[in-house]
């Protein structure tokens, strides 16, 4: 698997769908993603129509994850009538580019659902055993 | 794995508080800033002017071999136009060269949020950080937003802007943590130690922006050493004099740079610091008149070092006797009639209140004096000898 330039050297048909989707650039066990532009039928680690973005699914130092986009590209595929993968729309939902996905709600009301529970738990624990 | 995160968290959390605590003690121990905002008054055409006639222009300096990979020089054989149209040019270049930092406010961080979602809260056990990487953008124009764990999405704060920045569009030099030179209080203090003042200006440059109070807190530091060393003569001719000189008379300390400049018979330079900080505390003293004399009576910097760099394409015998005379003294009639306007003004200021030491400057004053007028005898006798005219 080699690496294409960002530019793109994917070739393309004018009127097949495109998707803006990742493509898993990292090694085992250390996922890195780039966004890139490609045609929908294609596989993830073929040549790419454009390189729009990466993203760093594991924090770093201070705690952060980090996501580049390069928002003029984005906006002119949407234009054009790219599709977006689920992932890369939750993305662009929480950099505030797009109205955040509805999945994004889910995993945050899942995510305080089950943290209310373990609180819960810890509460109810501690009675049990004096 | 966990536990690994929590503890690099951990150290994340304590590094970000013991960088915090440093800034905080160097705030304190840098105990001379700017009140108000300097940049409208630095950026002044006048200021400007003097500024870069005070760094005076010496090529050899400017172009004096730098400790960078690529030293090497190219031989090339030119006719006599070509030669002196890459002279201008080398003008041009040196000229560049010497471009100051611009002095500037320290920039707070204001807090600006875009959107608060309460709904959002939790949607994630860090927060995100969004760069636009859009081609083209200027390093100050891009925008980098942060989402944060309860939902809150706001631009990002001054420090990791500029760390996004270094990261997707790296500036040669600058780097991604703090030089240990910078954040360690002892190494600062050796370089200041060992005189390496322009090395310390020329890396703070690099590693951090104007605004930046760092750049604030370590340039005082530096000058004030400097002013205790009185090392002046390292920094002359480089990028770092101008805002040294205006740094001095911003908080009234122009007296050591002073007496050093007329130490080494630089007086149109002295008026031009004096005229600086009067122009700087709006004092009602009429400097103007005595500048525009000066101006009339000497080339700038740039016209000087041209001056010299063609005289070197005549041959000795062309040169008349009035010129080798000039060479053998080192200055020539102008300099002498702007030496005795500089000297007057100078000496008002040594009179006035705002001189504070004066026994020291009135000293240097008078050995100068001295030793113009041996000069002037000599120019004089030398003149009638070989019979030159007098003008």
């Amino acid at each position: 698997m080699s690496l294409s330039p960002a530019s793109g050297i994917g070739r393309f048909y004018k009127h097949s769908a495109k998707i803006i989707r990742f493509a898993r650039h990292g090694c085992t066990n250390r996922p890195f993603f780039h966004i890139v532009v490609m045609e929908r039928r294609k596989n993830q680690h073929q040549p790419v129509i454009e390189q729009v973005g990466s993203y760093d699914p594991l924090p770093n130092v201070t705690n952060e994850r980090l996501v580049a986009l390069n928002t003029e590209r984005i906006r002119y595929w949407l234009g054009k009538g790219a599709h977006m993968s689920d992932p890369v729309a939750e993305l662009l939902g929480i950099a505030g580019l797009l109205p955040v996905h509805p999945h994004t709600y889910m995993t945050a009301w899942r995510n305080r659902k089950a943290a209310a529970e373990a609180a819960a738990a810890e509460a109810v624990k501690p009675a049990e055993t004096a | 794995m966990l536990i690994l995160r929590q503890l690099r968290k951990l150290n994340a959390a304590q590094r970000l508080q013991l960088g915090v605590d440093q800034t905080r003690r160097s705030l304190s121990d840098a105990s001379l800033q700017y009140d108000k905002d300097p940049q409208p008054l630095f950026t002044d055409a006048e200021t400007q002017r003097l500024l870069q006639s005070m760094t005076q222009l010496q090529l050899e300096k400017v172009f004096r071999k730098r400790t960078v990979e690529d030293n090497s020089t190219e031989t090339k054989f030119m006719t006599t136009e070509q030669l002196e149209k890459e002279f201008v040019l080398t003008i041009e270049k040196a000229k560049k060269l010497l471009q100051m930092p611009p002095v500037v406010q320290i920039k707070k961080d204001t807090e600006r949020i875009i959107s608060k979602d309460p709904a959002l809260k939790d949607f994630a056990d860090s927060k995100y950080v969004f760069t636009d990487i859009t081609f083209g953008l200027r390093p100050s124009d891009r925008k980098v937003v942060v989402r944060d764990v309860d939902g809150t999405l706001a631009y990002a704060p001054l420090e990791t802007q500029k760390r996004m920045n270094q990261l997707y569009f790296p500036l040669v030099g600058r780097r991604s943590y703090t030089p240990r030179m910078f954040s360690e209080e002892q190494l600062l203090q050796r370089c200041l130690d060992d005189h390496k003042y322009e090395f310390i200006l020329d890396r703070l440059t690099v590693q951090y922006e104007p605004y930046e109070a760092e750049f604030h807190n370590i340039s005082a530091k530096v000058f004030t050493h400097l002013n205790e060393s009185k090392q002046f003569d390292l920094l002359r001719s480089t990028r770092h004099f101008g805002p040294m000189a205006f740094f001095y008379a911003w908080h009234r300390c122009i007296d050591d740079l002073l007496y050093d400049m007329i130490r080494r018979d630089y007086l149109s330079n002295a008026v031009q610091l004096i005229a600086l900080s009067y122009k700087i505390h709006n004092v009602p003293v009429e400097y103007g008149q005595t500048l525009s004399q000066l101006e009339a009576l000497q080339p700038t910097p740039a016209e000087r070092a041209l001056e010299e760099l063609l005289s070197c394409l005549k041959k000795p015998s062309e040169k008349g006797i009035e010129q080798e005379i000039q060479t053998a003294i080192g200055k020539t009639e102008q300099d002498f009639a702007a030496d005795e306007i500089s000297l007057k003004f100078i000496e008002q200021y040594i009179g006035s209140e705002h001189a504070l030491k004066k026994v020291q400057l009135e000293l240097a004053v008078q050995t100068l004096k001295e030793v113009n007028l041996e000069k002037l005898q000599l120019f004089k006798g030398l003149k009638k000898a070989h019979g030159v005219q007098a003008s």
